[in-house]
């Protein structure tokens, strides 16, 4: 399974992209240490650590749910793989012996492929930090449990799914609730081992191990549907594509009837609504500890809200490309940046709901429902910049293609500058209104000049591109 | 188009269909230049690629709208429906089907524009002996009718029965190419040649 997993990872992007990610860990790694006092200067220390610990869990849960959605990620964007995990479809193997195996490879996978380079640049940037050696390999040592804890819930939210979607629910919110429990009472255990030297490390290890064997007990044995169930209706094709029609000036309406059905079919937008709730709960999460810690009230509005909730449009787009394999489209009259014009018209279309019950939800949340035109047309601007770039340099292919540390860099540099300028914009709302205002407009003015840019290069981009 | 596994067969399709760029030399379809022009390649052409599958979320009659709708052609869907026998799947989306029935869908989607060429890579591959004979029929007319077909094949004998040409290819290159009139007269048959080419 590991040999595996590096020659999958390997595929989505080049094999120089894939080997290039351990490195930027490295760099990540050095460069935290040795700016360690002035990234937490002013926050309580049981804070910054309490907060590593819960980004960890959280790394931990999101690469968790890659493996939940993975077969399906994969069918979809590949056609048919053959992963080792489904063995006991034909091996006398059972699924709750593979989840185990499965479970050991992704701790070890992300052992070596992310704690290993991590600790390495974390050792190198203790020559510039007031943190000594010894106690920055003792504070790996107690992040990886937390890793490990958050690994192992996605893991029984995914066994108690394949049961039902109730159960998975029921089980996800009593995995919140032994966490509150945790926080409430002495807190992580590991956090403990590293401050106190006591309870010992193995009881927080334990207790992270915990949900994913239960995950292994639960996971039941599968069957497929004797008789597959009908879907739609006879004229359902027919009938999308004449309200498809208005789509022509962009791109090929039976595309995008189609691309809307496989929406429909795929459930793909569930998934959408909870790719965007948790990056906002970690959001939630860096608002409350920066409340908390900073000695100044830093508070984000609907506005700083709406250039969030925009960037995240890339998630949607990411989405709308693992629907299905496209290679059915190379036996047509049809090139791939049809598909990708396609696919962004249903982003600009079908998919804004999602942001939009969002932004909707954060103005009457926050009470700002005054700012929320404003706070909405930020959103659009920077989704469809931010989207038209990622169509761009991705194509099809968004996921694998930002596994690629070059393409990734490019998305960072050409993402992030207009992301942290509007940022501070909307934080300095209340102090100087007018001038605010213009100069969010005049920012969102130029990101959608840029978006126009972006959209009229895809052509040239993807024009002789392969589908599959 | 005969080889063994791996000899370039569907690269060579590929190639032909603009699905994927030749690295060196030049290939023409109907007189068309595929890599300057593989979309009016692939508008006069119908294409069923080896190991692929139909939309996954479209059930047949859907796909082959689709594919009615992306040709601007006017067909008669339930005429196609009504010859693979899809009455069963009616509302079931390809991702239920099984291998055989998602192969229909695809020669269907082929089939249903009435192309000029048809590029065919192991079309009967999963299909029973009925449908074979049903689509062998049906290719003999539309080859009667004009149409050009395309075939690249391990299965010998629906080659025997089907080419009038046939070309062998091992390791990237052609190694024989043949009309089969001419190989019955000298008293051999495909297999031998194939033996021969190939061993």
């Amino acid at each position: 399974m590991l040999q595996e997993e590096v020659r999958l990872n390997s595929s989505f992007a080049s094999r120089r992209g894939f080997w290039l990610f351990p490195l930027l860990v490295v760099g990540a790694g050095l460069l935290a240490t040795a700016l360690a006092a002035e990234l937490t200067a002013g926050v309580p220390y049981r804070e910054v650590l309490l907060g590593l610990h819960f980004s960890f869990l959280f790394y931990g849960l999101f690469t968790g749910g890659l493996a939940f959605f993975g077969s399906d990620f994969l069918e979809r964007i590949f056609g048919h793989y053959a992963l080792v995990t489904s063995l006991p479809e034909t091996q006398p193997l059972s699924y709750r012996r593979v989840m185990g195996i499965f479970f050991s490879k992704e701790l070890l996978f992300y052992a070596l492929f992310t704690f290993a380079p991590l600790t390495l640049g974390a050792l190198l940037g203790t020559s510039w930090s007031f943190i000594a050696p010894e106690r920055m390999l003792r504070l790996i040592a107690s992040l990886l449990p937390s890793f490990c804890a958050g690994l192992a819930g996605a893991f029984l939210v995914a066994s108690l799914y394949r049961r039902s979607l109730y159960a998975a629910v029921a089980g996800g919110g009593t995995l919140l609730l032994m966490l509150g429990a945790l926080l409430a009472g002495d807190g992580l255990p590991q956090l403990a081992w590293y401050l106190d030297g006591s309870p010992p490390l193995p009881l927080g290890w334990g207790l992270a191990l915990l949900p994913a064997l239960a995950a292994a007990l639960l996971v039941g044995e599968f069957h497929e549907q004797a008789l597959p169930p009908v879907q739609g209706y006879r004229e359902q094709y027919r009938e999308t594509l004449v309200s498809s029609e208005w789509s022509r000036r962009w791109a090929v309406p039976a595309v995008v009837a189609k691309e809307r059905l496989d929406l429909q079919r795929s459930r793909t937008g569930i998934k959408m609504v909870f790719s965007f709730a948790v990056p906002l709960m970690m959001l939630v999460f860096v608002n409350w500890f920066l409340d908390r810690g900073l000695p100044l009230e830093v508070e984000f509005n609907t506005i700083f809200w709406g250039v969030m909730v925009g960037f995240f449009g890339t998630m949607l787009y990411s989405w709308l490309n693992t629907m299905d394999d496209s290679s059915f489209y190379a036996t047509l009259p049809l090139q791939v940046p049809d598909l990708v014009r396609a696919r962004l018209v249903l982003f600009g279309t079908v998919t804004w709901w999602i942001p939009a019950l969002f932004m909707g939800l954060i103005a009457l949340l926050s009470r700002e429902l005054r700012l929320l035109p404003l706070a909405i047309f930020v959103m659009v601007a920077v989704g469809l910049y931010i989207v038209s770039y990622t169509a761009w340099i991705t194509g099809l292919r968004t996921n694998s293609s930002l596994y690629d540390a070059t393409i990734f860099a490019r998305f960072f540099l050409v993402s992030v500058p207009p992301m942290v300028l509007l940022a501070i914009l909307s934080m300095a709302l209340e102090q100087a209104l007018p001038v605010v205002m213009v100069a969010l407009s005049f920012t969102c003015l130029v990101l959608l000049l840029a978006t126009q840019l972006f959209y009229g290069r895809i052509e040239h981009r993807w024009a002789g591109e392969e589908f599959d | 188009m005969l080889g063994p596994n791996g000899a370039g067969k569907t690269t060579l399709l590929k190639v032909l269909t603009g699905q994927i760029r030749a690295t060196s030399g030049e290939a023409e379809v109907l007189g068309l230049p595929v890599a300057q022009q593989p979309l009016e390649v692939r508008s006069r052409a119908g294409i069923v690629p080896e190991q692929s599958t139909p939309p996954s979320f479209l059930t047949p009659r859907e796909v082959l709208e689709l594919v009615v709708a992306v040709r601007g052609c006017e067909v008669d869907v339930e005429w196609w429906l009504e010859f693979f026998k899809f009455e069963e799947a009616e509302g079931r989306i390809c991702r239920t089907l099984s291998r055989g029935q998602r192969q229909k869908v695809l020669l269907a989607a082929a089939f249903i524009a009435q192309p000029e060429v048809l590029f065919l890579d192991e079309p009967f591959i999963n299909l029973d002996p009925l449908v074979q004979a049903k689509v062998r029929d049906w290719l003999g007319k539309y080859v009667a009718g004009g149409g050009t077909v395309f075939l690249n094949t391990h299965m010998l004998e629906n080659a025997e029965r089907l080419c009038n040409r046939a070309a062998i290819i091992h390791r990237g290159r052609i190694r024989s190419l043949i009309e089969l009139e001419q190989l019955r007269s000298q008293g051999t048959t495909l297999e031998a040649l194939f033996h021969e080419m190939v061993a």
